[in-house]
């Protein structure tokens, strides 16, 4: 069930009102239920694939607990974390992994027909299984048990955050569930927001931004250096809408029952460097990195070299997370040597003495949000491309685009020419009112106008909100980004 | 005023105080909350732009190009009144076209070319009157968008007198179609008619049922096509003035567009963008993978709905009194086989039975043996030359049946008076 479908539009007011008609102790079976009508919708025998992994943490996590010798407790660790990891990769990455054995195998003269398993992706998998991980790790950690077993299952299985995050923290989200909250017109008030706010982002924006990133990766050879440049922009700006649209309907819906799930998005094209831009991109992504992927390696408390190992192999390992292919590693050790270039480039700054100078300089600052913004657009490229050679072909291409620019000319922007869709003549206004946005949101996120807007503009901006989904909304509209992970 | 003297009415006494002071709390809460006001609000402005008929077009102006509104716009448009309308899918439609394509020796725009000329010829060549056709048939049409075709265009002045049905067996059992619903030419005919009586056939999905019902009720959803189109229009001039095509530079064609965003529109028909050709020798293609999928089951539910709306096609020229000549359209063996032998003989025989008891002529080209896989261009449709074979069997079948019509049906007189006249 998609959140921009019409089986949502009835599903989640009927637990809406359900929930918030019946008693207490009678939501937390409600929300369970219901999460597993949602997940059962698409495809009923995945179910069992959640059931199981549910029962199976709910069964062994607690031995972890029970273990009195650090040895013991470790071992029973690592085996909760291998039957999480092993679910994920047979369903994830077998296919991927025989692949890429046949592949190498093939580079040597070897060559044998390997087998394929015909393994359809649970959606949110990956997610789910990175909330029980965490969980394992924290109860390791000496965190206490979750008792309850329906809380448990709801935590694993929550519909709002059950596709593609937040990834929640199970300390956070428990106790939330013992409350016995009232219904407040609040609770209806902002989840709505946040939901319409959602739905503008993915089917007005992300929807109309990605019919131009698949005319441009698809055709890469048809455009100019500059068209894969303004091509790779709305990208950028499509995968941040079509994520932050869903995260923004999942923490609105979460908010119609009374419940806060964590934010992923903090203005991430703001930032000013590579490391900044992970504390604002994807953010329940990159701590669940640092707190167990990073952190167990070493973290920063070792060698340099020890450090940006550990940086490389964090970074590598998640863009594998995100699919079970070539470009998305090496989008991820993209990721792991830019973050390690800058941090040997803030060495370097703090050795010479000119990090203080620099840093407070106002041009620099927007000097490194824009180069930041570029290194990211590049990184998009091996994430967007339908292959590695697609990926390097269109990279070799936009490095062409300084040359380009000194004798440019609007008619070198061939993807300007096709006039319909309307979106494509309209990028040159569009992308820079998103970054616009961006920066004014940024400046309006202190002020007190936009921290409590009047009773009035809320509603306006609601009503025009529903105005825009209901005339321009398409028939039908693409899977969002992130449900593929 | 109540008075409460007992310890049980003083406690109705306070409930109901209670409740009367309840109720308007509850009243006030809810209109203050702000996502309520915004949908009453938005509920207002629908009204509001319904009593305006606000970005309202008229229904004949559709919003997209494609084989069946050109067909429709050029329909209601024509000024001559058709006597002979064809309907049915690309198996009639092919044939058709490219018989005229060889006819007329050049090619043919398929967004323009609703004739057939050669028909016209060859019937008046064999009863003597001159008639007008105009070629309904369109890619992927199934019964369900015939009858609407029927029943939404062929009445008043525009009422044919005889009305050429092809049908084939995947009119009835195509598998990759959802829903009735689902077809360019039903989405062009919503527009020219109330469907909403035949919500449960053509809108077997739930969700389906519910958005139309969304559109009915929000004027601003139910037109969202035609506000969107406006708008759109509306951004494209403004954006033609500020980023206009540079000199030296074109627009992408439609074609280029389609190669580069295949799923754009997929189905959009611009003039220029299919001919029909002239062509003496013909290629064989091979479309039997095609086909598998389209009959991997039998769905007797399509089956049967389709069934049903070929029966009140019937019942509706019968009513107007259209005389509809049902040609079963020959396939060639190897596509037959593809067809579950219980699934061919149910379509066969309900075919046949129906268009008898309607009063249809039926005219039977698969069971013929009048059509060898030479005629076909694929695995079921004829090339011009087999084409040309369908016409000329149709039109002979017209002339000789013509003066037994004459005394059932005044219209088809009409045409036949030349016939006596020779």
């Amino acid at each position: 069930m998609l959140f921009n479908s019409l089986q949502y539009l009835v599903f989640l007011p009927t637990v809406f009102l359900l929930f918030w008609l019946i008693p207490h102790k009678l939501r937390v079976p409600l929300l369970l239920v219901s999460s597993y009508v949602f997940y059962m919708s698409w495809r009923p025998i995945y179910g069992l694939l959640i059931l199981g992994l549910t029962v199976s943490n709910f069964l062994l996590v607690p031995l972890i607990a029970r273990s009195v010798e650090q040895k013991t407790k470790k071992w029973w660790l690592a085996g909760v974390v291998a039957v999480n990891l092993v679910t994920l990769g047979i369903f994830k990455y077998a296919n991927f992994g025989m692949q890429t054995v046949k592949d190498t195998f093939n580079i040597f003269g070897v060559n044998f027909h390997e087998p394929h398993l015909h393994i359809i992706l649970p959606l949110g998998i990956s997610f789910f299984v990175f909330e029980f991980i965490h969980y394992a790790v924290e109860v390791y950690r000496g965190k206490p048990l979750v008792k309850n077993f329906m809380d448990f299952a709801l935590f694993a299985s929550f519909f709002p955050t059950q596709i593609a995050g937040p990834i929640k923290r199970y300390q956070d989200f428990i106790p939330q569930l013992s409350i016995p909250s009232k219904f407040k017109w609040q609770y209806l008030d902002d989840g709505m927001q946040l939901i319409l706010m959602g739905l503008f982002k993915k089917v007005i924006i992300a929807d109309n931004l990605s019919l131009v990133a698949q005319a441009g990766f698809s055709h890469p050879a048809s455009f100019s250096s500059l068209d894969l440049w303004l091509i790779t922009y709305s990208f950028a700006f499509q995968i941040f809408f079509d994520f932050a649209g869903y995260t923004d309907i999942a923490r609105g819906s979460a908010m119609l029952f009374g419940y806060k799930v964590p934010i992923n998005f903090n203005l991430p094209y703001l930032a000013s460097n590579v490391s900044n831009f992970w504390d604002r991109w994807h953010i329940s992504l990159s701590t669940w990195l640092r707190d167990y992927l990073f952190i167990p390696l070493g973290g920063s408390r070792c060698s340099r070299l020890k450090v940006y190992r550990n940086l490389f192999i964090t970074m590598a390992l998640g863009g594998l997370w995100h699919g079970a292919a070539m470009h998305f590693f090496a989008w991820g050790v993209y990721q792991g040597v830019i973050l390690i270039a800058h941090r040997e480039y803030s060495r370097l700054l703090q050795k010479t003495g000119m990090a203080s100078k620099l840093l407070s300089s106002k041009v620099y600052h927007v000097a490194s949000i824009i180069l930041t913004f570029h290194v990211v657009c590049i990184g998009w490229v091996l994430f967007r491309a339908e292959s590695i050679k697609d990926a390097f072909f269109i990279i070799g291409k936009m490095l062409a685009a300084p040359a380009a620019l000194l004798h440019f000319s609007v008619a070198q922007l061939s993807i300007l020419q096709i006039r319909d869709p309307i979106i494509f003549p309209a990028l040159l206004v569009i992308l820079p009112v998103l970054m616009v946005a961006h920066v004014m949101v940024n400046w309006l996120n202190d002020k007190k106008l936009y921290l409590s807007p009047p009773w009035a503009l809320q509603v306006g901006v609601m009503v025009a909100l529903m105005c825009v989904l209901t005339i321009f909304s398409p028939d039908t509209s693409p899977r969002f980004i992130y449900f593929q992970f | 005023m109540a008075t409460c003297d007992s310890a049980t009415g003083s406690r109705q006494c306070c409930c109901s105080k209670r409740n009367a002071t309840a109720v308007p709390d509850f009243l006030e809460r809810l209109l203050s909350a702000r996502f309520v006001v915004a949908v009453l609000s938005f509920m207002t402005i629908c009204a509001l732009a319904a009593t305006l008929s606000l970005g309202k077009r008229p229904s004949q102006q559709f919003s997209e190009h494609n084989w069946a509104s050109w067909a429709f716009q050029d329909f209601l448009t024509v000024r001559e009144k058709p006597q002979v309308v064809f309907l049915g899918s690309s198996l009639v439609l092919v044939p058709v076209a490219g018989v005229d394509a060889n006819f007329l020796n050049r090619r043919l725009d398929g967004s323009q070319h609703h004739r057939s000329f050669y028909f016209e010829q060859r019937f008046k060549e064999a009863t003597g009157a001159p008639v007008r056709t105009f070629n309904l048939a369109l890619p992927g049409e199934m019964p369900s968008d015939a009858y609407l075709m029927t029943d939404f265009l062929l009445d008043g002045e525009k009422k044919p007198d005889i009305l050429i049905y092809g049908v084939g067996p995947r009119d009835f059992m195509d598998n990759i179609l959802p829903s009735p619903a689902s077809t360019d030419a039903f989405h062009s005919l919503a527009r020219l008619g109330d469907v909403s009586r035949l919500l449960d056939r053509v809108m077997p999905e739930w969700t389906d049922k519910l958005n139309f019902k969304l559109g009915r009720t929000f004027y601003l959803y139910g037109k969202k096509e035609d506000l969107s189109v406006a708008a759109s229009r509306l951004s494209s001039s403004v954006l033609a003035r500020l980023a206009p095509v540079p000199p030296g530079k074109s627009a992408f064609t439609v074609e280029q567009r389609r190669q580069l965003m295949p799923l754009y529109h997929p189905c959009e028909l611009t003039a220029g963008d299919a001919f029909f050709r002239p062509s003496r020798s013909e290629q064989s293609i091979d479309n039997l993978a095609e086909y598998r999928k389209r009959y991997a089951t039998v769905r007797w539910d399509t089956f049967a709905t389709q069934m049903r709306f070929f029966t009140e096609l019937l019942d509706v020229a019968r009513q107007r009194e259209i005389h509809v000549v049902v040609v079963s359209m020959p396939v060639t063996d190897i596509n037959r086989s593809l067809i579950a032998d219980y699934a061919w003989l149910a379509y066969r025989q309900s075919v046949h039975v129906l268009a008898t008891l309607k009063g249809a002529t039926f005219i039977d080209l698969q069971g013929s043996g009048a059509f060898k896989t030479a005629d076909f261009m694929d695995t079921v449709h004829l090339h011009s030359g087999g084409g040309k074979k369908m016409l000329d069997i149709i039109v002979d079948t017209l002339a000789q049946r013509a003066s037994c019509a004459l005394s059932a049906k005044p219209d088809v007189q009409k045409l036949c008076n030349s016939t006596q006249a020779l």
